[in-house]
């Protein structure tokens, strides 16, 4: 009962444990809805160990899924279990989740030294252990230099390793990352991948959520799509890929000459058509999208030809998801 | 014992989440120019009425001549005063103490002004014989032994004073002439002082500071960070969302009570200073000032945790505070004149106030007496039951404004020691009911 005010030295564990055989993650036809709006419904998914990115457009129900899981929010049916244990009910499964939101405000006022440490304790870690772990983490995140400056002052992607950092406090075995590269810059971008891929090396379970196609592929190929509150796929995103060349896909390329390089193009087999909407553009029709794009850096480079920009207009989610839900194209 | 041994409990990792969202807390409200604006409002607040209360021990107040005898009503050149004390006739201008033989000479009519000052003696029994006449007008005046003992008691030239319980008031018979002039500026002061230690107390303290400031500091304690957002990164931790809720007030009354502590401290030193009396400092009034922090530490105890709650509740949970800071003024002055209503009890000033009332009770036991002393001002007061109290003496009307007695119906001790058992449990209630709530909201 004597209040341990020196706070030196090294902490206890905790005496919650998670259950063995379960699932770090599950959702057991979960649905959530506010008022007459279904934001996720039904949904049922067992996670353990990996990257996996949870695809889905604005409004899809990704991050909803992820404050179900966080016990921010209590599900309407269903039942989500963290570690075994209901989220909603008890906070004791976080001591081994890292959570960083959606959310943009932070607690500007203080340096992500001070955040990062301040947050640690709540694990229930001493002053010394909270600073060290901060140290520890900041740098994982490549923040060490300005870790004693203001978060007020960091740039949007100092802002989102901060938010990793101070989740990846204690170690955590689950990290839920809610759309971690979104207003990044392309450095930004980078590291932050680098960081979840080493998280994935660690043997950590990873779930990250992105409405970018090239985002995720990136990182993982471990793939949930959502569409519309419901799980539309789940599994290897190559694998669903392979199913996205059978039918026909747009590639539009800005160049200098379109005609020369659509005579380059069309010795591949895999393009079945070519249209000139300028004399800039080209717009390639291919079955192949992943082996077109294989071979199309060879042909520029090796024909010298003068590109300004691939729009992949149907490589996207948009396309997938119509494809998916057997919308025509 | 080592390092490392120590936290074994899980009260020591308890108490590493509440130092740690607690100076979380103080850092946040010290970056925050509201607070600062809050707090320094209310001690601008309180400061002006410390300022009057300087200006007014600075200020004599003027002597009045309660007996009327400084006057010469027969013209002789002789005050009636001294004409009474001569057995010469006020009246008649032929008869006065010069034609004596021998010759008296005129006495300046400032000797007749204040002349016989209150020395009664505070006592707890129901009768108290008291009083004596300083100026000798009635124990060496030519009146009649039986006319010396008005009261009937067998002592001439005293006061005798009759507390009734059921009205909870002195009577007072006075032999004439005895203790009949006050002096003004004696009672005025020490009545000012009081009901200034009372008013500050109870309105200033009780009421204004202990209302307002968790108004403005607590309600968003909560809420403010659910709709922010960065309530999400509390909450994403291991920690109960009711441990949050009371962590986050540990920080909040680590702002407020200290504050309350050094605003309590100056003005127990100022007044301990300036107070009426011929001690260096008024040590006594130490125990009505350290009640008054009490109260007011519980009750910015008993308001953050309701008004956090109420944040917690809705959104604007401010616009639910303000019909109860509505109420609790309304039950800050009733307290202060019917302390005994039951409405009281549904409240947290009548509770706090119950407190200050109760030290002011033990630190002046002589209150009811000198109150009694003030409405009758030396007989003057006695015979305006047609005129009310426009003759009581200066200070009387603010005092028994200020002071009120014990409502509850129990002794000072009693009444302290309920009232804070009230005032923890009211805040404990709040805290389990906000705590419900915000375990409750779903934070979007």
């Amino acid at each position: 009962m004597i209040p341990d005010l020196a706070q030196e030295g090294a902490a206890v564990e905790k005496e919650w444990a998670p259950e063995s055989q379960a699932p770090v993650v599950m959702f057991n036809n979960v649905g959530k809805t506010y008022g007459r709006y279904q934001a996720i419904g039904g949904i049922s998914l067992a996670l353990s160990g990996g990257v996996t990115g949870i695809l889905g457009l604005n409004g899809a129900g990704k991050s909803t899924l992820f404050k179900l899981l966080m016990g921010k929010l209590q599900p309407t049916q269903g039942e989500v279990r963290l570690f075994g244990t209901n989220p909603w009910k008890n906070p004791a499964p976080y001591a081994r989740v890292g959570y960083v939101p959606e959310n943009e405000n932070m607690h500007d006022w203080m340096t992500a030294f001070e955040f990062v440490s301040t947050f640690a304790r709540l694990h229930g870690l001493t002053r010394d252990e909270a600073k060290s772990e901060a140290e520890r983490v900041l740098e994982f995140v490549g923040l060490t230099d300005v870790m004693h400056k203001k978060i007020g002052r960091y740039s949007k992607g100092m802002r989102q390793r901060a938010k990793i950092a101070h989740a990846l406090v204690n170690d955590p075995d689950l990290i839920i990352l809610d759309e971690p590269l979104q207003g990044c810059d392309p450095l930004a971008r980078t590291t932050i991948m680098n960081v979840i891929r080493e998280l994935g090396r660690m043997g950590r379970t990873v779930l990250l959520s992105s409405h970018i196609l090239s985002e995720i592929e990136r990182i993982t190929e471990q793939i949930v799509i959502l569409h519309q509150g419901r799980l539309l796929a789940i599994g290897n995103l190559h694998a669903i890929r392979e199913q996205l060349d059978n039918i026909p896909h747009t590639i539009e390329i800005e160049c200098g000459d379109a005609k020369a390089l659509a005579r380059d193009v069309l010795s591949l087999e895999v393009v079945h058509g070519l249209q000139f909407p300028s004399s800039s553009k080209l717009k390639i029709f291919t079955h192949h999208l992943g082996e077109f794009h294989q071979r199309l850096p060879k042909i520029i480079v090796d024909n010298e030809h003068d590109v300004m920009a691939i729009n992949n207009p149907d490589d996207d989610l948009q396309s997938i998801l119509k494809y998916l839900t057997g919308g025509v194209r | 014992m080592s390092k490392k041994e120590r936290g074994e409990t899980i009260w020591t990792s308890l108490d590493r989440k509440a130092t740690a969202i607690a100076e979380f807390t103080m850092r946040q409200y010290r970056t925050r120019l509201s607070t600062w604006v809050v707090l320094g409002v209310g001690f601008l607040a309180i400061s002006v009425v410390l300022l009057f209360y300087i200006e007014a021990m600075n200020t004599e107040i003027e002597a009045i001549d309660n007996d009327g005898d400084s006057e010469d009503s027969d013209g002789d050149g002789y005050v009636d005063g001294q004409e009474f004390k001569y057995g010469t006739d006020i009246l008649d201008s032929n008869s006065h103490p010069g034609l004596l033989d021998p010759s008296i000479e005129p006495e300046p009519a400032s000797m007749y002004i204040n002349e016989d000052d209150y020395d009664w003696d505070y006592s707890d029994a129901s009768m108290i014989t008291t009083g004596y006449d300083d100026d000798g007008d009635c124990r060496e005046s030519q009146l009649l032994p039986s006319a010396q003992d008005g009261n009937s008691d067998g002592t001439p030239c005293n006061i005798i004073l009759i507390y009734n319980a059921a009205t909870d008031t002195y009577l007072i018979y006075a032999d004439p002439n005895v203790d009949e002039d006050p002096d003004e500026d004696r009672y005025g002061k020490e009545a000012q002082h009081r009901a200034f230690i009372l008013g500050v107390g109870k309105l200033g303290f009780v009421f204004l500071l202990s209302i307002f400031i968790p108004l403005f500091l607590a309600t968003g304690l909560i809420r403010d960070e659910m709709t922010s957002g960065t309530m999400q990164y509390m909450t994403a931790k291991p920690i109960a969302r009711g441990e949050i809720f009371l962590y986050r007030m540990l920080g909040y009354l680590a702002i407020v009570w200290p504050y309350l502590l050094v605003v309590c401290s100056l003005l127990a030193i100022v007044s301990g200073f300036m107070g009426p009396g011929d001690q260096f400092f008024r040590f006594a009034d130490l125990g009505v000032w350290f009640s008054i922090l009490i109260a007011a530490l519980l009750a910015t105890l008993v308001y953050g945790m309701l008004f956090a709650f109420l944040g917690v509740l809705w959104k604007y949970g401010i616009i639910l505070a303000l019909p109860i800071a509505a109420w609790e003024l309304g039950m800050a002055l009733l307290s202060m004149s019917v302390p005994e209503s039951s409405f009281l009890r549904m409240s947290v000033v009548g509770w706090s106030m119950s407190i200050i009332d109760s030290a002011a009770y033990l630190v002046w036991p002589d209150m009811d007496m000198f109150t009694a002393a003030g409405a009758w001002a030396g007989g003057s007061g006695e015979t305006s039951i047609l005129f009310g109290t426009g003759n009581a003496l200066p200070g009387y009307g603010a005092l028994e404004w200020a002071q009120s007695d014990l409502g509850l119906g129990m002794g000072p001790y009693a009444t302290t020691i309920v009232s804070m058992v009230v005032l923890v449990c009211q805040a404990a209630f709040f805290w389990f009911i906000g705590q419900l709530i915000f375990k409750s909201k779903e934070i979007v």
